[in-house]
């Protein structure tokens, strides 16, 4: 550490971080700010702005009924985490294991993971499908139903169909992160732990779980970010419908900007949301027993 | 360290080698042939020829069908068409009041592609 | 380890990766199929394969134009990317008063998902009056904090000696950065390119919001435009689907390991 720093050595640290910094000042800063602003006003393109107080608050909370199933909706939607994750550890410990093939299987599996959404979307509409979709067909040649099924379509497995899209695309990622944390665990805890004689379910439980918290939990932080953030597959699949069943606050908040230009009102639907996602964030770090792991993912 | 980076430029170069080299012979190819030339012949149910009957050309657009040329065969039952400008069509052949022949229905690789239809559209009906 | 029989393991793999691959061969299958796609029960082979789709979904919208503006945007937020972030996490490596707030900052920054920003972002790209432009789609993912923190981990673990040598010759600072540091971190430069490009390459929203004309769309909004100009009427969707996907998958095909380590290390703080 020098006892002396030159002002040229400042200048430079400071220039080199202005691109960044400008950057995130226009795009999350000043954004996050002016949303806060834009939700206690009355506003749109064409007129000045006007306080408006609690107004949109009001509305939200007491008058608008899809904002409270974009809610709920959202809420059911975070579950794609936990059954993405028993599915991904799962998989993860068998391809663990010394079998040959496993680099294959783990390409296979994670190969849904970097595609584009849209993309997703528009092959599991199709596998959805009413009339032609395998699932339907598969499901009637089994003989397990005998009507085919609008999954799509109708309001109770609306959104299941999407969660289950959903879970196809992140469970290869899931597999790569807890294979990471799977192969930190130092083996020699396992071989000292059969010595001792503990059965491979104690040792799962006692060595494997505790060990792999930190990407268990890097893992459901992935997850919740992704409910709130996953509008490409809602657009393409269902659009938000049937009605409201696949509704996202984040789908709501696009069509209230853009659709009905109600550029305030979104705003405090957007604020709203922020809110509940760092509200939920904390409250995992919490439990997770501090930082265990502050990320973001979905940038 | 090194030592991933330059076998992983390998395998990155040859493969978009191989596609630049590929798409530059395909559109060397379709340079050649997309005059936009359609050939074929007119028979009636019996494999004769049929002189003067009236052949229309169609686009066919993923969600509509519209007619754009007609010529009428030569003495052999032979027609031509040129410089069409589309990748699907659909041919249909009559004399007028007498017979017509089913839909023929042409896809091209690619916009204007040369084609001799390889088997000719058969006018059938009352005569 | 201990002995336990193998062919469970395998089996219950290949089903799960038969799981995975299917929707994969149902769309191939449904783009190269001769019959009518809309014949119940389907076939589960294609019935005289034909490439008609391709053809006709290449001339319904525009799908070259689509994957060069996916290309310059993709490029510009690589590039900006690497120069922004190494810039940023270089500067991070040196100590001057108030670094901790600007770690503070950065992370606070971090917990802002872009989600949260579209409607300012989209007037602040109006008033810049960048609607509707590369420069414009591809301004907001110039640099991404996460892999600034990859920078600034690599740049730390770099050993000092090799630095204050360096300074003691007399080398400029952005020479060290360039000709010293950059070359040890490697891993960290792969994983900026990776991750900038697969959140450029596959972003939708914000296309979505800015792009007018649909000559500047790029691939995953194009694919979204041929759906809704054409519905579930034709295979040629699932042609354009195969199309638009063929290029991703056959960069992580080339790439795998730094993609697969790329995102991984992309997920986790630094």
């Amino acid at each position: 550490m020098f006892a002396r720093k030159s002002h040229r050595e400042y200048l430079l640290v400071w220039l080199m971080l202005l691109p960044a910094l400008a950057i995130f000042m226009l795009f999350r800063i000043i954004p996050l700010l002016w949303n806060g602003v834009l939700s206690f006003q009355f506003w749109s393109p064409t007129k000045p702005a006007e306080f408006a107080g609690l107004y949109h608050y009001e509305e939200m909370f007491l008058y608008d009924d899809v904002f409270w199933e974009a809610l709920v909706n959202t809420f059911k939607y975070m579950l794609t985490a936990p059954i993405a994750i028993i599915l991904a550890l799962l998989l993860a410990l068998l391809v663990n294991s010394r079998i040959r093939g496993r680099g294959i299987y783990r390409t296979i599996i994670f190969l849904s993971y970097p595609l584009m959404v849209v993309a997703v979307g528009i092959i599991w509409r199709w596998l959805f499908d009413q009339r032609v979709g395998l699932i339907n067909f598969s499901l009637r040649s089994f003989g397990l139903i005998d009507e085919p099924i609008a999954f799509l379509e109708s309001f109770a497995t609306a959104l299941p169909s999407v969660i289950a899209a959903a879970i196809w695309q992140i469970v290869g990622f899931f597999m790569i992160i807890l294979l990471t944390g799977l192969q930190s665990i130092p083996q020699n805890l396992y071989e000292a732990a059969s010595i001792d004689g503990a059965s491979r379910w104690s040792q799962f439980w006692r060595i494997t779980l505790p060990l792999l918290r930190p990407s268990l939990f890097l893992c459901f932080v992935i997850g919740i970010i992704a409910s709130f953030t996953s509008f490409d597959l809602i657009y393409v699949m269902t659009g938000g419908g049937p009605g409201h069943a696949t509704e996202l606050l984040i789908t709501y908040v696009y069509k209230t900007a853009f659709t009905l230009t109600q550029f305030d009102y979104a705003g405090a639907l957007t604020i709203v949301m922020f809110l509940l996602f760092v509200g939920i964030a904390l409250i995992g770090n919490l439990l997770a027993g501090g930082d265990a792991g502050r990320v973001d993912i979905a940038d | 360290m090194e030592d991933w980076k330059g076998w992983l430029l390998n395998r990155v170069t040859i493969t978009f080698g191989l596609i630049a080299v590929v798409v530059i012979a395909w559109n060397l190819y379709v340079q050649a042939h997309d005059d936009g030339i359609l050939e074929g012949q007119v028979v009636n149910e019996a494999g004769e020829p049929v002189a003067g009957a009236k052949v229309v050309l169609s686009e066919r657009t993923i969600v509509s069908m519209t007619s754009i040329a007609e010529t009428v065969t030569d003495a052999d039952g032979r027609f031509h068409f040129e410089g069409h400008d589309r990748h699907a069509l659909v041919l249909t052949a009559e004399m007028p009041d007498l017979a017509r022949s089913a839909r023929m229905e042409v896809q091209l690789y690619f916009k204007n592609q040369n084609r001799r239809l390889p088997s000719p559209i058969v006018l059938s009906g009352a005569a | 380890m201990h002995r336990y029989p193998r062919w469970p393991i395998h089996l219950i793999l290949v089903i799960v990766s038969f799981v995975m691959l299917v929707p994969f061969y149902w769309v191939i299958k449904t783009s190269i199929t001769g019959e009518n796609i809309f014949n119940y029960p389907p076939s589960l082979w294609p019935v005289d394969p034909q490439p008609f789709f391709y053809v006709d979904a290449w001339y319904a919208i525009p799908f070259p134009r689509f994957f060069l503006n996916s290309v310059i945007v993709a490029g510009m937020a690589i590039v900006a990317n690497l120069i922004i972030n190494a810039a940023a996490g270089f500067a991070l490596t040196k100590s001057f008063p108030g670094k901790r707030w600007m770690i503070l900052l950065l992370l606070a920054c971090m917990m802002i998902p872009f989600h949260a920003t579209i409607i300012p972002a989209y007037l602040i790209t109006a008033q810049l009056g960048l609607l509707n432009t590369h420069l414009g789609l591809a301004l907001p993912a110039f640099s991404h904090i996460i892999c600034i923190f990859l920078f600034k981990a690599s740049f730390d673990a770099i050993p000092p000696s090799l630095i204050q040598a360096a300074k003691i010759d007399g080398v400029p600072e952005w020479q060290i950065l360039l000709k010293i540091m950059l070359p040890l971190a490697k891993p960290a430069v792969a994983t900026n390119i990776i991750l900038s490009f697969i959140w450029s390459w596959n972003d939708f929203l914000w296309p979505l919001i800015i792009v007018r004309d649909v000559e500047m769309q790029t691939l995953p909004l194009g694919l979204s435009t041929f759906l809704a100009y054409f519905e579930d009427t034709t295979g040629s969707l699932y042609a354009f689907c195969v199309m638009v996907l063929a290029p991703g998958l056959l960069v992580f095909f080339l790439a795998q390991k730094q993609f697969i380590e790329g995102l991984t290390s992309g997920a986790r703080k630094g």
